[in-house]
């Protein structure tokens, strides 16, 4: 690359659309958008934010499915030197409202499906000044009660517009994530944070202008996010495709574009190795370099039926991180795959992995500890949760939660994690979370949500629960967790009990629960 | 009761608890948001046992899949193959 690289993270966008204007940059279903094109609807969109009061540092809020929309909004947030605060277009109403209040957003970016929820949501904070919708609204419902802009009708910036001066070191996100508390926590991530990560992604992966790749994870997740910034800086094309359910389209897309790269979950994988056409496809899917998988432990045998399916000279990228780390921690060279199988690789570039002891102290190879990491890409803190914060960042770096050991080779591996977190088809939920919206219905004395492993959702959550009363059904509760939570987040089943089992401190005995609906479910895990 | 009636019944019952309001006969089930990856399963299982009929992984696309008519048409074309 002959200039010098960027310092901001819309930089990456201004840099791609300055050496190829016209190549493209992404597709979604129809649509081709191009670098330049991209950065001019970027541009419009910064210029209205800014003359119409967004400031520096305020949050603004987006709200979208995975499409060109999003990926000019993404951008043109962060060039009006907003905050961007990417959460999930499905939660509802009462997941939104506490959001809202701690954010204080000024403005929401959101397509035209979340319009329901904006406008069930029942009051704004104060702060938020304006809605501004990618498409204009067709379906019946009424006027939001707030100003309302179409994309399309933002005119390009007037003469003057001057792009707010923002310093590396600004917050350029916030992304959500669920805590061991139950409640979510904004992981605050800088504009250094989420550059020092993506161009050290960029190198080990060899990422140039020449990639495609083959997104299917949201992008309101750190690692979506991760896969739009890393094939923006490279100057490479993003081809999305939100309908995973069906694998059959997402392969032959993949052929089609000639995508050179994929990344998933293990539950992607797993998906992917049982109901897609994948190993009858690999002669064909000539131009795919590599496949990436983070989000989790995969298991041994989904690795090496991977192997089995992919194209010979299609690489199998292992990685680890978390939303704290702006995405990225450790990779897996693809050159020890086979004899390295269950190790999450190594530090990348930039990054420094410790394994520590209970005392804070640095362990030595094959000893347990906690994975502590520490780099210019692990975030700031928790959005106005100090305390998360002390208990997760202090002077080693960032405490990730999950234990492991280094081996004499110096690569690592993952044993299990310290709190109860699932990852349930690639989300990462919290029960206590889920069990206190759905014991909002007053329907149930008492829940506990528990992940059972699934061969293909990583976990799949089952509810044990004992009703208030013989009239209450398992449908009803269902139906009242559809309503209340995001769908990824509503359990599969709910087993009514009398009561649950507890320990001898009148704790609920989750691992009791788990052997009961074990055995309603009258199957082994798999 | 039709192959369209069968369905969508299947769908009101156990993905809208009863409900079935929501869902037109040309609804796409996951740009509505009814239906996610493991429902999609769901429904796989339930088409190949009501019906007699295998859904093949290259067939896993949502023009054979996504709303009731597609899944109608599918069973059809599948049917009419087989006949």
């Amino acid at each position: 690359m002959d200039t010098m690289p960027a310092k901001l993270v819309h930089g990456f966008l201004r840099q791609s659309a300055e050496r190829f204007p016209d190549k493209t940059a992404v597709i979604h279903e129809n649509r081709r958008a191009s670098y330049d094109e991209i950065f001019s609807g970027s541009r419009n969109l910064a210029a209205h934010l800014t003359a119409s009061g967004v400031q520096k540092g305020d949050r603004v809020v987006l709200m979208h499915e995975n499409s060109v929309e999003y990926v000019v909004a993404y951008y043109g947030i962060l060039i009006a030197g907003g905050v961007v605060v990417s959460l999930n277009p499905g939660t509802q109403p009462d997941g939104l409202r506490p959001l809202f209040d701690e954010l204080s957003p000024t403005a929401v970016v959101a397509s035209v499906k979340v319009t329901g929820t904006l406008r069930t949501i029942g009051g704004y904070p104060d702060s938020l000044r304006q809605i501004i919708l990618t498409r204009r609204i067709t379906t019946a419902g009424g006027p939001l009660p707030i100003p309302v802009t179409i994309f399309d009708d933002l005119p390009a910036p007037a003469p003057d517009f001057r792009e707010p001066d923002i310093d590396e070191n600004d917050l350029a996100a916030i992304i959500y994530t669920s805590g061991s508390t139950g409640k979510p926590k904004g992981v605050m991530l800088t504009h250094r944070n989420i550059v020092a990560n993506t161009y050290s992604i960029c190198s080990y992966l060899e990422l140039t202008e020449n990639d495609i790749q083959m997104a299917v994870l949201p992008f309101f997740y750190v690692m979506g996010k991760s896969l739009l910034n890393t094939h923006v800086a490279a100057g490479g094309t993003v081809v999305i495709n939100n309908k995973f359910a069906f694998p059959a389209s997402v392969v032959q897309q993949m052929i089609n574009e000639k995508v050179t790269g994929f990344s998933g979950v293990p539950s992607t994988f797993a998906y992917l190795l049982h109901r897609s056409p994948l190993a009858a496809s690999r002669e064909k899917l000539i131009s795919l370099r590599y496949v990436s998988q983070a989000g989790g432990h995969m298991a041994r045998q989904i690795k090496l039926a991977l192997r089995k399916a992919l194209p010979g000279h299609t690489k199998i990228i292992i990685m680890y991180g978390a939303t704290e780390a702006s995405a990225r921690l450790t990779w897996l060279d693809p050159g020890h795959f086979s004899e390295k199988i269950d190790s999450i690789g190594k530090a990348i570039p930039g990054v420094t992995i410790s394994i520590v002891g209970p005392d804070g102290g640095i362990l030595p190879p094959n000893q347990t500890g906690e994975i502590v990491a520490s780099g210019d890409n692990i975030m700031r803190g928790y959005w106005q949760n100090e305390k998360a914060t002390r208990k997760v960042l202090d002077r080693n770096g960032y405490h990730t939660g999950d234990m492991g050991y280094m081996d004499g080779d110096g690569y690592i591996y993952v044993t299990g994690r310290s709190d109860n977190q699932l990852k349930a088809g690639g989300h990462r939920v919290d029960p206590q979370e889920i069990e206190d919206a759905i014991m909002e219905s007053d329907l149930l004395i008492e829940l506990s949500v528990i992940g059972i492993p699934d061969r293909l959702m990583g976990n799949r959550l089952v509810g044990l629960s004992a009703p208030v009363g013989e009239t209450v059904t398992e449908n009803s509760v269902l139906a009242f967790a559809a309503k209340a939570l995001p769908r990824h987040k509503v359990p599969s089943a709910i087993h009514f009990v009398k009561s649950l089992p507890k320990n001898a401190n009148g704790k609920i005995d989750r691992a009791a629960c788990e052997r009961i609906i074990m055995e309603r479910s009258g199957s082994s895990a798999a | 009761m039709s192959h369209a009636e069968k369905i969508r019944e299947f769908v009101v019952n156990n993905f809208l608890f009863g409900d079935g309001s929501r869902l037109q006969n040309d609804t796409s089930f996951l740009e509505s948001g009814i239906i996610d990856s493991t429902g999609i399963l769901e429904v796989i299982t339930y088409i190949e046992e009501t019906f007699g009929i295998k859904v093949n992984d290259d067939e896993l696309l949502p023009e054979n899949l996504d709303s009731v008519d597609n899944i109608v048409g599918f069973i059809s074309r599948k049917t009419g193959c087989a006949a």
